[in-house]
């Protein structure tokens, strides 16, 4: 066997075995605790995106704070890969704005690490490890943007993952 | 852009398609009973109505298709650097 199979080999195993055990960690924390395990997920997720951010340049446009966040994913070696959504249908450019005022962003997330180790090992969607990374991807909005964001998920497809960005003004943030 | 197409003689008017598309991607065509592709740039390449379609009528075109991160040693590196 080649150095580079084995190498696969080794890491394959290893990746298994910790998914093996988030995924089991996950799965209690939804027994015991129901849904609040979304939100213990969720702020786990939100601590390590400011984290990953901390010292990273202030963006005021979401756009550029996508990219940034992107980029810095990128440079940690997390395999994650978004964009933001423009959707071009009437019913779809509704899904932009949860109570029918805000403009917030939608974003699609194509590669998750997450949601193939949900694949892989038979567990469901939306579930508290998908609230670890939409904490994460919230917390570095937060971080590069210097303010409160919340992400939610629409809808938790195979292949790709539809969010909405809602990122808050300082006046809804103190309320 | 993702291209989406409905095989028009494999679609029996389930509609589940229409039911599980977060965007609203497709209509019911109701003089033939069956679904229709009606906004297909709004596609996100999600896949769910392909997988969930009985009839496996549904394709797509031009889609980002996710890799097995295991399968791979670049991205099992880049998980394991994560972890």
């Amino acid at each position: 066997m080649s150095d580079t199979a084995t190498e696969i080999q080794l890491q394959r195993g290893m990746l298994q075995e910790t998914m093996t055990f988030m995924g089991a960690l996950a799965y209690g924390l939804e027994q015991v605790v129901g849904r609040g395990s979304n939100s213990v997920g969720f702020l786990a997720g939100k601590k390590l995106g400011r984290q990953f951010t901390a010292d990273a340049p202030q963006q005021t446009d979401v756009n550029a704070a996508l990219e940034e966040v992107n980029r810095i994913l990128k440079a940690n070696g997390c395999l994650w890969e978004f964009g933001p959504f423009a959707p071009q249908g009437d019913e779809a450019k509704k899904l932009a704005s949860k109570d029918g005022v805000s403009d917030d962003t939608l974003i699609v997330f194509k590669e998750c690490m997450i949601r193939q180790s949900l694949f892989r090992f038979g567990h469901v969607q939306k579930g508290a490890l998908c609230s670890i990374t939409h904490g994460f991807i919230s917390g570095a909005i937060e971080g590069v943007m210097g303010k409160p964001s919340e992400l939610e998920i629409l809808h938790a497809g195979e292949n790709a993952c539809l969010k909405r960005l809602h990122v808050k003004e300082a006046k809804e943030a103190e309320a | 852009m993702i291209g989406i197409a409905i095989h028009e003689e494999s679609c029996r008017g389930c509609s589940m398609c229409i039911d599980v598309c977060p965007t609203f991607v497709f209509g019911m065509d109701e003089t033939a009973g069956k679904a229709s592709v009606k906004e297909a740039a709004d596609c996100v390449g999600c896949l769910s109505c392909a997988y969930l379609c009985p009839s496996g009528a549904i394709t797509h075109t031009d889609y980002h298709a996710v890799m097995n991160f295991y399968r791979d040693l670049d991205f099992s590196q880049r998980v394991a650097r994560f972890l």
